[in-house]
């Protein structure tokens, strides 16, 4: 864990501008096995200090790879040198915002760091597993991965505090020759928040998740080709995060919205059907937990949660402490930052599809020529709100039944139009956590949803 | 703080006090200054004082890599007893290596300090220009940025490189609108060794700029049917990188999933196509001057006249699967390009698209590919008729370079690659 050597630099915050000093590690493990080759075997360590100096609503920022009371001093006088060098140059005033409480935040979870050896081992045990139970497969690979960012933030007119943010995973990769002549893949992420041992302290409690992706392999391998067209599906709640955060969310960063995104002129008007409400949660969700709770951002803002449709009304953006004085909206704490050297960017946390009260069986049973969409590889959407998702497990539904498994296909729709056919959303919640949002730097974010039944354009052959 | 040369000298003291007689180290320190703008204001400048020290070490052909940014005694010896760590807990493989000695090697290349006021008046002269030239296109946010970097990379077989690099970036996040209907978002990066020119001049910046506007014209397309596509240089950089991950990439050779597996000598392409990747290209700014297993990059023709020469393996998976190591493991791909104008490409579509860009994930090894086609315009009687949206392309990677029909004779350089526009058909096109 870092330790707080910035606290006297306070001292140096000067009057007129508005600071932020942050320490901040991040560490990274991996460890990477395919077909049984140790192909991937690295650890890996960043730590240094940032400071954001704003004067007159003009940023300068600054950061050094090193860890001293200097370092901190100089990048105060490096942000602050780079703030005057905009603000001498601007034509025109930006709007500052508002100083906002104070307060301390103490870290929820520690970073404990494990062995390079304990891991290797554990792949090498989930390995060994997958190639025994296994044995139809052409191509495994098994992967641990490990990131944690540490952070202490002091701020001259917010709150303050010491922040850590540990995840590991252990991600399984297989391949299967299907009935087409061409090999189909899925894989599947273990794990979440915390470090190795509490997530695997007991290996045997996955394999029969392994088990499970095993079978839906066998069942790609005998798939079939979605038939293209506007379908009536249900999506998976893996899919229904996966719209939260790339179509919805992303649409919804305050900064976006300032760029022009579909959410601006959209706000307090009808964005879905009265079953859709959506939230981006701190670190408390509706059952209790998020996969990575947010208790203090990289702008001294404590968290709290954006609701951001309500009943299907598009009621808040996400927003840093400029954006949300422009709009009037209360900063929550989405203003984070990946690396020392990174800025605070608008981000989201855990942003969730809130469930219903229908149940998954009955949702099947009243589609006679439909699918089911459980997950996704990739997504990507756009400012407009039209989004791509990559649909690599599915299976077709036929007179209310489950059929044959899908080759792997594509949807793609527009937001704000699909949300609107949803008409039936179960109670039943599934989280994701594993990989980065990207936006101009990685983030991790936590997402989910229930099992919705909506339309929606699927790709095909 | 130390010279970056007797970090190197102190990291082998270090590796040689443990008993560690097979390595390779890098240590590296950058400098980096940044403009960001949001909307036509100058927001942000930020200044990254970076510096980060890797080691791997190879103890009885087990290997173990580690890294860290605190270059005291104390940090290294860290960094060092990380990466034994990791070695000591891995399995041995005859197939961990590095590459024979490379000699000495020095290089310097482009800018090594920033020019802030010219870069702040370029970033200035780009809003005006796209304010008067395209008042429809909104600029949401342009980052210009100035990066130098020292590396030094040595090994236990005498190898050193020793390579400092200086070069501008440019990254442009734009769309255009009328009232509130938008266009989808554009976005487009370039890297530079001067500032000589206007960014609005530098590569493909203006057709970028001017495709957005023109994408306020849009054009339904409502049925599903198989047409020819025309690739502009921006998605051709994208699907060649897909083609490349695809078919030639060491983890598919090593899983044996790569449907080119045995492919080597044997077409996989249209005799059109020759696909290089470079290592000493004056288009090419983000080049790769050695690879990470110490092997001097070198220029590698990936596909020659559509016979595949190679594929792109590191040491470590040449060695394990008997094939020839590829000495160059970067992204610079460069096409030969064709002998007509990509307006006679555009002429000989009847019915297609122009593709400006791809939403969609990797295909899986068999290459079979489907996502929503970007920035793209749909084609009939050789005219552009309009902008699509919602419209979705599928088809198989291979295939498209298969059936290409031509390639256009003019190249577009970003700095890390070098492209023509691809005209190919038998892509199934789905309206909405």
């Amino acid at each position: 864990m870092l330790q707080d050597i910035l606290s006297g630099s306070t001292a140096l915050f000067a009057d007129g501008v508005q600071t932020v000093l942050r320490g901040h590690e991040n560490r990274q493990r991996r460890v990477v096995l395919l077909n049984g080759n140790l192909v991937g075997n690295v650890r890996g360590e960043s730590r240094g200090i940032s400071a954001r100096v704003t004067k007159n609503g003009y940023h300068g920022f600054s950061s050094v790879a090193s860890y001293t009371e200097e370092d901190a001093k100089a990048v105060i006088r490096a942000a602050t040198e780079n703030a005057l060098f905009l603000d001498g140059r601007a034509k025109v005033k930006r709007p500052g915002y508002p100083a906002l409480a104070g307060g301390a935040i103490e870290p929820k979870v520690p970073v404990i760091d494990t062995e390079q050896k304990l891991i290797i081992e554990a792949v090498k045990t989930v390995d060994a597993y997958v190639e025994k139970s296994c044995p139809k497969l052409i191509s495994r690979t098994v992967v641990y991965t490990e990131d944690s960012q540490d952070k202490i933030i002091y701020s001259s007119d917010a709150a303050s505090g010491h922040v850590t943010y540990p995840r590991c995973y252990i991600y399984v990769f297989m391949s299967a020759m299907a009935h087409t002549g061409a090999p189909v893949e899925l894989f599947e992420a273990f794990g979440g928040l915390g470090s190795f041992a509490d997530n695997f302290g007991d290996l045997a409690s996955i394999y029969p998740k392994i088990d499970r992706l095993y079978g839906q392999v066998m069942d790609k391998t005998e798939g079939v080709y979605a038939e293209a067209g506007n379908k009536l599906v249900i999506l998976g709640g893996m899919m229904g995060g996966m719209l939260a955060h790339e179509a919805v969310g992303h649409t919804t960063e305050a900064d976006l919205v300032i760029g022009g995104s579909v959410a601006g002129p959209c706000l307090n008007k009808r964005v879905g059907s009265d079953l859709v409400s959506l939230v981006d949660y701190a670190h408390t969700g509706p059952d209790g937990r998020v996969p990575l709770p947010v208790y203090l951002d990289d702008e001294g803002v404590i968290a709290k949660d954006v609701p951001i449709i309500e009943n299907g009304i598009l009621t808040h953006y996400m927003n840093n402490r400029e954006t949300a004085e422009r709009f009037g909206m209360e900063p929550a704490g989405n203003a984070r930052a990946w690396e020392f050297s990174d800025e605070p960017l608008i981000r989201m946390r855990n942003t969730l599809i809130l469930p219903g009260t229908d149940k998954l069986e009955d949702m099947i049973a009243s589609i006679d020529d439909g699918y089911y969409l459980i997950n996704s590889s990739n997504g990507q959407a756009d400012l407009t709100g039209e989004f791509m998702f990559g649909v690599s497990l599915g299976y077709e539904i036929k007179n209310g039944k489950l059929g044959k498994a899908l080759l792997d296909t594509t949807v793609a729709g527009t937001a704000f139009e699909m949300l609107k056919t949803v008409d039936m959303v179960s109670d039943h919640l599934t989280w994701s956590s594993s990989g980065f949002c990207g936006k101009k730097q990685m983030m991790p974010v936590g997402m989910g949803g229930p099992e919705m039944r909506c339309r929606i354009t699927i790709g095909g052959r | 703080m130390r010279d970056l040369k007797e970090t190197a000298n102190r990291i082998e003291e270090l590796l040689k006090e443990a008993g560690i007689g097979k390595y390779a180290l890098e240590v590296k320190e950058t400098e980096m200054r940044e403009l960001n703008t949001e909307l036509e204001t100058f927001s942000l400048f930020r200044t990254i004082f970076g510096g980060t020290a890797s080691v791997t070490v190879f103890m009885d052909n087990k290997k173990g890599s580690a890294s860290g940014n605190d270059l005291s005694d104390e940090g290294l010896q860290k960094v060092i007893g990380e990466a034994v760590a990791s070695a000591e807990s891995a399995e041995a493989d005859e197939a961990n290596d590095i590459a024979p000695d490379q000699g000495r090697k020095q290089v310097s290349e482009g800018p090594l300090t920033a020019d802030m006021d010219r870069l702040y008046d370029r970033m200035t002269e780009l809003y005006d220009a796209v304010g008067k030239e395209y008042p429809k296109v909104r600029m949401m946010a342009m980052i210009g940025s100035h990066e130098a970097e020292h590396v030094i990379y040595r090994n236990s077989n005498g190898t050193e490189f020793d390579c400092r690099d200086g070069r501008y970036a440019l990254t442009l996040e734009f769309s255009a609108f009328e009232g509130d209907r938008g266009t989808g978002l554009a976005y487009t990066e370039i890297a530079l060794r001067d500032l000589d020119r206007p960014f609005m001049e530098q590569s493909d910046t203006r057709r970028q700029i001017a495709d957005a506007q023109a994408a306020l014209t849009v054009a339904e397309v409502a049925e599903k049917f198989e047409g020819k596509v025309l690739f502009t240089p921006r998605a051709m950089g994208e699907f060649c990188y897909m083609l490349m991950d695809n078919y030639m990439s060491g983890s598919r050779v090593l899983s044996g999933e790569s449907m080119w597996l045995d492919k080597i000598g044997e077409k996989v392409a249209s005799d059109r196509l020759t696909l290089r990747l470079q290592a000493e290209d004056p288009r090419i700014i983000e080049t790769q001057h050695y690879t990470l297993d110490g092997f001097a990059a070198e220029n590698v023709p990936l596909i020659e006249n559509g016979v595949l020469k190679s594929h792109v393996l590191n040491l470590y998976i040449a060695n394990k699967t008997g094939r020839p190591v590829t000495k160059n493991t970067g992204w610079s791909l460069v096409i030969e390009p064709g002998d007509v104008s990509e307006e006679e490409l555009l002429a000989q579509i009847d019915r297609g698209l122009v593709v400006g860009g791809f939403s969609g994930g990797e295909p899986g090894a068999n290459g079979e590919f489907s996502g929503v086609a970007k920035n793209s315009f749909y084609v009939e009687n050789g005219k552009i008729a309009g902008a699509v949206n919602e419209v979705m392309i599928s088809g198989n990677l291979a295939g498209l370079f298969e059936k290409l029909i031509g390639l256009s004779d003019e190249l577009v350089t970003d700095g890390s690659m070098a492209m023509p526009a691809m005209l190919t058909e038998g892509v199934t096109i789905s309206g909405k």
